[in-house]
């Protein structure tokens, strides 16, 4: 028998999931919440949704809810994605901090949603096809996402022809090998990207992060409502170095969340800064 | 230099006492640290904690480091509390326009816990904190925002303040407002206020739906 999920059963489990993650689905998703509650329900045997939402949040070891989590957080992305972005990074943001930092310094680049590795691995190829300053400069390039699924993906490094329709012909033939009909990105790049498991409502995870020069948190924070945003501005903000970049979507704006950083307009992207210093 | 490989170690953190499991009252001592790294992570680690209201308080008054305030801030409107609420309205006094500002947005997101605590700031002795409390009214989702601004209208003795009611009537008013805005437009004999209500009038008439 399939389980049925009433509208309370709705909000009581949405409030749980918003207080978990940040992420609050509106009634407009109630279909796409409920097929994924029905589901899970069934493969645990519940009988109910009552039963499955007393396991979920009781569950020492959180299994239940990082599956559950990892079918509600699937967000489809591709190679070179706003890549306006990147051109900014390697144009302006990354000479800028450069011409700041110590030279011994390595920069942090964060990736937070990293998804399925689309966007660090695009980071990456800009950096090594773009700033001829990386010879004189170390790098580290980091990515987190809250579905380990996807991060399992991201390690992996094989995409589609879809995904990687955006990526220039050159870059396919010395980042990319063909396996099938997919393809696998090289050694070289899956070996300088670390990735992890971080929950940007959690400010305890974000803070496995520290001296973050760059950040790229695009088209998450759109699931969040405003309070969880500023939230998550702050936890950002928090682990982020002096002078340090933030690049949001190209719909979202850090003025609408939070004061803290500076509007940062250069040609390519608007970009926001934490101060270098703090009156 | 280059792409750093990944080392698979987590890299090491400065040390932050923030950083280990701290209970509530650790987490007091550290809003007082001298560092704002840690004042500002204690403000973050305490928006889980209702007890805590009353210290996010006392430090938000003695805080000069604007992200620590901003944090503090933050964790007041998770925490949503009436006590909460009610602390934040004593910065509506407050001489630092940007403390002011940032309590009233903090206010707005917190309706059900401000309900109770508007009503006294309406009533205020001060037109200014009137004023404020019009501002908070702009955008608080609340199914009372409506009767207070009329209330305003019909009852405060100060123009400033009706305007400011009426400028958001004018914009999110309904068909009850329709009397209160006649009333208004006689109450005060000025012609911005006159000019305001017909217009108010004008658009509410407009939004009917045709019969």
């Amino acid at each position: 028998m399939t389980a049925i999920i009433s509208q309370d059963d709705f909000l009581v489990f949405r409030e749980y999931f918003y207080r978990k993650t940040g992420i609050r689905f509106e009634s407009s998703k109630r279909y796409f919440v409920d097929k994924r509650l029905i589901d899970r329900i069934t493969a645990n045997d519940c009988a109910s949704f009552r039963e499955y939402f007393t396991r979920l949040r009781f569950q020492a070891n959180g299994e239940e809810l990082q599956r559950l989590t990892n079918l509600l957080t699937v967000n489809e992305t591709y190679f070179m994605r706003e890549e306006y972005q990147f051109d900014c990074l390697t144009s302006h943001i990354l000479p800028e901090l450069s011409e700041h930092l110590p030279t011994d310094k390595i920069i942090n680049i964060w990736c937070i949603p990293s998804s399925s590795g689309e966007e660090p691995y695009s980071i990456a190829m800009q950096l090594l096809e773009n700033w001829p300053m990386l010879r004189n400069r170390d790098v580290r390039l980091l990515a987190s996402d809250i579905n380990t699924r996807m991060l399992d993906m991201a390690e992996e490094g094989l995409y589609s022809e879809r995904s990687i329709r955006n990526v220039p012909p050159t870059w396919r033939a010395r980042y990319f090998s063909r396996v099938g009909d997919m393809y696998q990105i090289c050694d070289e790049l899956r070996a300088c990207v670390e990735f992890s498991h971080v929950n940007l409502a959690n400010p305890v995870e974000v803070r496995r992060q520290h001296a973050i020069d760059v950040v790229f948190c695009r088209n998450l924070l759109i699931y969040f409502d405003d309070l969880s945003r500023k939230e998550a501005a702050e936890s950002l903000y928090d682990v982020m170095s002096p002078g340090g970049f933030i690049c949001l979507g190209h719909s979202e704006s850090m003025g609408r969340i939070s004061p803290l950083f500076t509007v940062r307009k250069f040609p390519e992207a608007i970009v926001y800064q934490k101060p270098w210093e703090e009156s | 230099m280059a792409l750093l490989q990944k080392s698979g170690q987590p890299r090491p953190a400065p040390d932050d006492p923030t950083g280990r499991i701290l209970d509530v009252e650790a987490l007091e001592r550290c809003l007082h640290d001298p560092s704002a790294d840690i004042r500002r992570r204690a403000a973050a680690d305490l928006a889980s904690c209702q007890q805590a209201t009353q210290w996010l308080l006392t430090q938000l008054q003695q805080e000069t480091i604007p992200s620590v305030r901003q944090v503090i801030i933050t964790s007041l409107t998770r925490i949503n509390t009436t006590e909460a609420v009610q602390g934040l309205a004593t910065c509506l006094r407050a001489e630092d326009a940007r403390l002011r500002n940032d309590a009233i947005e903090a206010m707005k997101q917190m309706p059900d816990a401000m309900a109770p605590v508007i009503e006294e700031l309406l009533q205020d002795q001060d037109p200014d904190i009137r004023i404020f409390a019009v501002n908070i009214l702009e955008s608080l989702c609340h199914e009372q925002v409506e009767n207070w601004l009329l209330d305003v209208m019909d009852n405060d003795a100060s123009i400033n303040v009706v305007c400011a009611a009426l400028d958001i009537i004018g914009e999110v008013g309904t068909e009850i407002a329709l009397p209160v805005l006649e009333r208004t437009a006689r109450r005060f004999n000025d012609a911005y206020v006159g000019f305001a209500c017909d217009l108010a009038i004008r658009r509410i008439a407009d939004s009917r739906p045709a019969s």
